[in-house]
Parts: C-alpha cells; sequence; structure tokens
C-alpha cells in the first residue's frame, strides 16, 4: 500500500497550497528587486508558482502510486527533471503570448529561463525525496499497528485456546475417563494422568506467536490424538499420514490443532457409529501442506459452535502472513476438508 | 429388580456407571448405548426403570431424546457441563452427576431414586419460569415411525396445534411432536416466529401476504398457497414484530 505524501488527509490539506504561496512571494518579492514592475511580477510570479503546485500535484500521484526502487531507482530523478523541462517551456510559451510585444520583459524571460529550469528541478527533485519518505514512514506505520494488532489477537487466541482446553467438555471427560480407568486399569489411567499433563503443559507454556518445528508440532497433536482416542475408543480412529520431516519445516505454534479439534467435534458429534478422522501432510514447493478430513453428514443441523475454529485459524494466518488463500474448506460428498498451507522461508 | 440402560457416547464414561452400578444388586443393567438412536430404540424395546443419560453426544442430544418419548422413565444426567442441570430439572430428572463425579455421589443419586421410586407420578413441578431464559432452540427433533428427523427450525413454514401434539409443516412434509404451543413459543426467537392464532405459530420469513377476513381478523397467506388464520390479538402481535 502506497500513500499520498502531500495531498494525504491525515497530514493536512494546507501543505500544498501554503508551498504554492511562498512560491509566489518569493519570486514577487525577487522580481521587484530586479525592478520589474508591480503587475509583471504578479503575473509571472503567479503563473511561476502554478506551475510549481502543478508539479507537486503530479509528483505526489507520481509517487503515490508507484514506488521506485532498486533497478528503478532512476525515475526518482528521470520523472521530477523532465516534469520540470515541461513545466518551465509549457510556463515560458504562457508568458511569452500573455506579455506579446513586452520587449524588455521578454529579454528579461529569455535570460532567466536557465535559472528558472535550474530552481524547478531542484525542489522538484527535493520534493520526490520527502514524497517517498513520507510514503516510507506511512507503510512503517501500517506495519507497525498490524503488528501490534497481531500481538493482541494471538493473546486472545491463547486465550481462548487456553479456555477450550479448560471446557468441561474437554478437560472433565478426560478426567472422567481416568476416574474410570484407575480401577479396571490402573497403568492405562496413569498414562493418561501423563498425557493430560503434558498436553495442557503444552498449552499453557506455547507462545503463539513463536514458530516451532514441525516435529514438535506433531508431537502435541498426537497426545491431543491420543486423549481422545481414550475417551472415545474404536467410535474415533485416526489416519496420520504426515511426511517425516527432511526439510526443517517450520510452523506457528497451536495453528494445527484447532483444525483437528474441529474434525473431531463435528466427526463425532455430527455422526453416529464409527468415524475415521484422516491427517495428511507434505511439502509442497514453498509451503508445507496440511489436510485434515472427517465425515461429515449433511442432513446434521450444525452442532453448537465454540465459535473458535476455522475461523480463528483463518484470522491467524491473515494475521502471520497478510493472505487470505491459506485456509481453504469445503465438503467433498460425505467428508469435510480442511487444507491448510503454511509457507515456507529459507 | 430394576431395570437400567446407560446411554453415554464415551465408553469409559458408560463404564464407570456401570462399576458403580455393580455395588447395588438390584439393579440390572440391560443395555449400554452410545447414542440417542439406540437409547431411544433400547427404551422402547426394554421400557427399563431407570436411565443414566449423558447430554452431548452424537446428533442428537439426550434432553432431544428425552423429548422423543411418550413415556421417559426416570433419569440421571451424566454430563461435565454444569449448565444443563436447570434444564434438568425442568426435564424432571431424578439427579444431576457431573463428570467426574465420586462413588459416594453416586450412591446419592441411587439413594434419592431409590427414596422416588414406585411413588406414582412424583409431585408435579411447575414450569420454572428460567426456561425462558434459556436459549432459544434452532432445531426440532421428531420421530418418524422408528427413526429420528433433525428439523432445523428456519425450515418450518408453520406450526399447528392439536390437542397435546404440534404438527410442524415444512416443504419437506409434516411431522408430529408431543409439544404444547406455549412451550413452543417461549423456545422460539419471536423475531422469526409470531403466534399468530391460539392454534398457529407462522414463520414469519414465509408470509407473502395478509388480507382481511371477517371482522376483526385476518388471513395471512404463506407461500406455497397456504393460508393460516390470524386473530384479533394475533394481528396486534404481527403488526407488531413487522413493524406496520
Amino acid at each position: 500500500m502506497l500513500f499520498n505524501a502531500f495531498s494525504n488527509p491525515r497530514l493536512g490539506k494546507w501543505i500544498i497550497p501554503g508551498a504554492g504561496l511562498v512560491w509566489f512571494l518569493g519570486c514577487f518579492l525577487l522580481y521587484q528587486n530586479y525592478g520589474l514592475e508591480m503587475e509583471t511580477s504578479l503575473v509571472d510570479a503567479f503563473f511561476f508558482a502554478s506551475i510549481f503546485v502543478i508539479g507537486v500535484l503530479i509528483l505526489d500521484q507520481v509517487f503515490g502510486l508507484f514506488s521506485p526502487k532498486g533497478s528503478n531507482l532512476w525515475l526518482i530523478f528521470l520523472v521530477p527533471i523532465t516534469l520540470s523541462y515541461l513545466l518551465v517551456y509549457g510556463h515560458r510559451m504562457l508568458l511569452r503570448w500573455w506579455f506579446d510585444g513586452d520587449e524588455d520583459y521578454l529579454e528579461f524571460l529569455d535570460s532567466t529561463t536557465f535559472l528558472r529550469l535550474s530552481v524547478l528541478v531542484l525542489a522538484e527533485q527535493m520534493i520526490s525525496f520527502l514524497a517517498l519518505a513520507v510514503s516510507k514512514l506511512e507503510r512503517q506505520e501500517e506495519l507497525n499497528k498490524r503488528e501490534a494488532q497481531m500481538l493482541q489477537l494471538s493473546k486472545d487466541a491463547e486465550l481462548a485456546q487456553l479456555r477450550q482446553q479448560l471446557q468441561p467438555h474437554f478437560l472433565f471427560n478426560s478426567l472422567n475417563s481416568i476416574n474410570a480407568l484407575v480401577v479396571s486399569q490402573p497403568q492405562k489411567a496413569r498414562e493418561m494422568v501423563l498425557l493430560l499433563s503434558d498436553f495442557l503443559r503444552g498449552t499453557i507454556r506455547k507462545d503463539s506467536q513463536a514458530w516451532t518445528s514441525l516435529e514438535e508440532e506433531l508431537n502435541y497433536l498426537k497426545m491431543y490424538l491420543q486423549i481422545e482416542q481414550v475417551r472415545f475408543g474404536h467410535r474415533l480412529m485416526v489416519d496420520f499420514q504426515v511426511q517425516e520431516d527432511k526439510d526443517g519445516v517450520k510452523l506457528p505454534q497451536l495453528l494445527i490443532q484447532p483444525l483437528v479439534e474441529n474434525a473431531i467435534k463435528h466427526g463425532l458429534y455430527g455422526m453416529t457409529g464409527e468415524v475415521k478422522i484422516v491427517v495428511t501432510g507434505k511439502r509442497e514447493g514453498n509451503y508445507f501442506t496440511l489436510e485434515v478430513k472427517n465425515p461429515y453428514d449433511p442432513e446434521s443441523a450444525p452442532a453448537e459452535g465454540t465459535g473458535f475454529g476455522l475461523s480463528s485459524v483463518a484470522r491467524r494466518l491473515f494475521l502471520l502472513f497478510g493472505r487470505t488463500d491459506l485456509l481453504e474448506s469445503g465438503t467433498q460428498g460425505s467428508q469435510f476438508k480442511v487444507k491448510l498451507k503454511i509457507p515456507q522461508f529459507q | 429388580m430394576i431395570r437400567t440402560i446407560i446411554i453415554d457416547d464415551e465408553p469409559l464414561a458408560a463404564g464407570i456407571v456401570q462399576e458403580f452400578l455393580a455395588g447395588f444388586p438390584q439393579f440390572h443393567v440391560l443395555e449400554l448405548c452410545q447414542d440417542g438412536f439406540q437409547g431411544m430404540k433400547a427404551i422402547q424395546q426394554h421400557k427399563p426403570d431407570l436411565i443414566f443419560l449423558d447430554v452431548q453426544m452424537p446428533k442428537i442430544s439426550g434432553f432431544e431424546m428425552l423429548e422423543l418419548l411418550d413415556e421417559p422413565p426416570a433419569v440421571i444426567f451424566t454430563t461435565a457441563f454444569d449448565q444443563y442441570a436447570l434444564k434438568a430439572f425442568d426435564a424432571k430428572a431424578m439427579d444431576y452427576l457431573l463428570k467426574p463425579f465420586s462413588q459416594a455421589r453416586f450412591k446419592q443419586a441411587i439413594d434419592r431414586f431409590l427414596e422416588n421410586w414406585g411413588k406414582e407420578s412424583r409431585e408435579e413441578m411447575p414450569e420454572s419460569e428460567l426456561t425462558q431464559l434459556a436459549e432459544k432452540t434452532s432445531r426440532l427433533v421428531v420421530r418418524v415411525k422408528n427413526d429420528i428427523k433433525i428439523i432445523p427450525v428456519a425450515e418450518v413454514n408453520y406450526f399447528e396445534a392439536e390437542d397435546d401434539y404440534v404438527t410442524i409443516h415444512t416443504a419437506g412434509g409434516k411431522y408430529l411432536k408431543k409439544l404444547t404451543m406455549k412451550t413452543l413459543e417461549e423456545s422460539l426467537d419471536n423475531g422469526k416466529f409470531a403466534r399468530v392464532h391460539r392454534s398457529f405459530i407462522i414463520n414469519l420469513n414465509r408470509i407473502t401476504g395478509i388480507e382481511p377476513y371477517e371482522r376483526d381478523t385476518y388471513l395471512v397467506k404463506l407461500g406455497s398457497g397456504v393460508q393460516i388464520p390470524v386473530s384479533k390479538t394475533g394481528y396486534a402481535r404481527l403488526r407488531q414484530v413487522l413493524g406496520l
């Protein structure tokens, strides 16, 4: 996004007319000093100030829409020079026509043309630099704002995540499973206690700002799936097909678990009988893609959501990458599919 | 012998009820069910004296399953959610066990059941004022022969009272559900449905026209050519919600 440096309403709309006025007064006083007549000075100063203002407006528009950098950097010189030349040429024609017959003045005009050109080139060159600098600053400010917003949101996400885990739905039912296992299968009960502790610790410790390795995130996910499998027994089947990570894939923390949780919730509560969740992940070019599939019943009215599912993942992706095309979801027959793409940087 | 059925979608959760129940030899567990569909069939088949019922289960909740039964047995709810306690009270539950629960708390529930069991129809409790505060319902569950159908309320054209039942008219057909107009009216979003007559509640989105009928009464036309009588008070209510 680019910003018009001088016509940006936030920076005040008087900058350009103000500069024009100063230019006009300066020229007028100068001409008076050279001994030009009052009226002639006024007209000349007025035209000169006008072309100055027109030049600034054009530069403001040009560099507002387009910011030269790298191999295009020469444009920052060429544009103001060309513009100044054209403007001075036009302004000279105009004055010649206006003061047609006034030999003294025309002589003065001829002798000062080069001076006018150099002064204008200098001024417009300055303005171009300024316009670019201001536009850069504005962009920086916008970026900072986005970053601050992102920090806030990821905090919210973390809190919501925590609330989610500490919901009766998950925590109390898991505790209930442990309660049931204690007598019949004490070894399994102990296993479940450890799984649940590790999982909760992970949730609390994780920093949703930071990136982590694929392996760590998958371990966390597997832990979650193991707990759910203890709870639901054979009703929940998980097909986990994630390619072994050879390229050091990195992921934002706590991004993929909500997707799987969503799949389990809709799969298990929208269907009776056995439910199979398929998680596939692989590296595709510059992306790591993860797909989560769950069976779903289009007849079944939507289960009561917690509001913290796909939308929050999409939101976080937007804040992290500024893109909205990284998360796709849709139905495929009786399957609900979510596809997540995470850009990988070298 | 007290015949019971346990309905819970988590096998371990059903297991612990069974384990605790083993301490009371007069109870006999007939069946373990994993969802409301199985539960409803088992209840119709066995006519148990007591059921242990989870709330959040696949497709239909424990409450929705109870609504489908003509003669519901005594119920002890077992759930991890405490926000359903009031609703369970309305459903005339014997007790409400919050997971995870102790053996002592379980015994209390059983004692409470034994105390009340056999007493013909427990005291009819006044309908709780609090039900009105409960969330508006988004779907209705009905029994069609031996099958269960879930109807999103948005698909309903209108409701018609018939004695103790309500006929639900949708584009796909009509369904009968045991329900009073008053309870139904309270559970619906009054920005989307309006009771226009003692026997009719209509979906406001379906209205295609209103015309005068006899003195002080009107007819409201719904799509597909249905005409519903509107009473005097019904018309006043309709004018209010439609902002006429």
